[in-house]
């Protein structure tokens, strides 16, 4: 068994293996498939409860993914926002010493979310910028 | 209409996120479906040859009682109930439900065909380049529980 604690490692060395397989295409095309068939839940919950099924979903999976975060929402404004202060996915590659990150690991992050959000009504913001220190934004705002 | 923020460090939070069990079988499901098979044994052999290289390490040092801690690590992470039995040639590992696939089961994930791969394949490989290798002795689907053998190889 691969423990839910190993699976991060596990992800990047997939982001790899498909690289070497079929290069960026083949990546993507792995990342829509889990946005299609993995987050239904965050789909669901969008849904269900507008703006404020994003800070349910990432309530509960940053919660227990031990992150370091500051988490908003404005119903409002119809905004929702997650300052990374330390991303446990992106740090935990960066501290692994026995194999390298896939270079471009917080890709992910930016297609699989927006592929859901965007066509349900929500821009999707993701600033990288800081992704080598495991820093990161996402804001997720409703269209006007 | 609320305004709302939480603040959270690492440290206030025990790291388990079992969903995770779903992104990898989904990842699985993916690879065979695309690439076949064979890939995702190649796949997970190659992710278990390098991330659990200090495993195989410990195993050529000091032998089964390595594998032993290692096993017994994950799986009392996940609440995994298992049984061990451990001479210096041979261990058996006899787990009772999957915890992977018991989260999985529980909370609506699919359960990739090829999931068991993750124990079959992942042993397999740490047990390369050392004295022993394994034997998958029996599998169910439906709750994950199985039962491995290594055993020194044979001349």
């Amino acid at each position: 068994m691969i423990p839910c604690t190993e699976f991060i490692p596990a992800y990047s060395e997939l982001f790899k293996y498909l690289d070497a397989a079929g290069g960026r295409e083949a990546v993507l095309d792995f990342w829509h498939y889990l946005s299609d068939h993995f987050l239904q839940n965050l789909r669901d919950l969008v849904v269900a409860n507008g703006i404020r099924g994003c800070w349910l979903y990432w309530n509960h999976t940053l919660n227990e993914e031990a992150a370091d975060f500051t988490m908003e929402l404005d119903e409002e404004a119809g905004e929702f926002s997650i300052t990374m202060h330390r991303c446990p996915s992106k740090g935990m590659l960066l501290d692994v010493k026995q194999i390298e990150p896939y270079h471009d690991y917080c890709g992910h992050c930016d297609v699989l979310y927006r592929r859901v959000l965007e066509p349900l009504g929500y821009e999707y913001i993701y600033d990288m910028s800081e992704t080598s220190q495991a820093r990161c934004r996402l804001t997720v705002r409703r269209k006007a | 209409m609320t305004k709302e923020m939480i603040r959270r460090n690492a440290a206030d939070n025990v790291y388990l996120h079992k969903d995770f069990h779903g992104a990898l079988s989904t990842g699985l499901a993916y690879l065979e479906q695309r690439y076949g098979a064979e890939a995702v044994r190649d796949y997970l052999r190659q992710f278990a040859s390098t991330f659990y290289a200090g495993v195989t390490g410990a195993i050529n040092e000091r032998g089964l009682i390595a594998l032993r801690e290692h096993l017994e690590r994950i799986y009392a992470l996940e609440g995994g109930q298992i049984r061990i039995t451990c001479t210096p040639d041979e261990l058996l590992l006899e787990v009772e439900a999957c915890p992977a696939v018991t989260h999985m089961r529980q909370h609506g994930y699919a359960v990739a065909p090829l999931f068991y791969e993750t124990s079959k394949t992942v042993y397999a490989a740490i047990c390369e380049g050392t004295p022993f290798e394994s034997e998958w002795l029996r599998y169910d689907e439906e709750s994950g529980r199985s039962a491995v053998r290594f055993r020194r190889r044979q001349p």
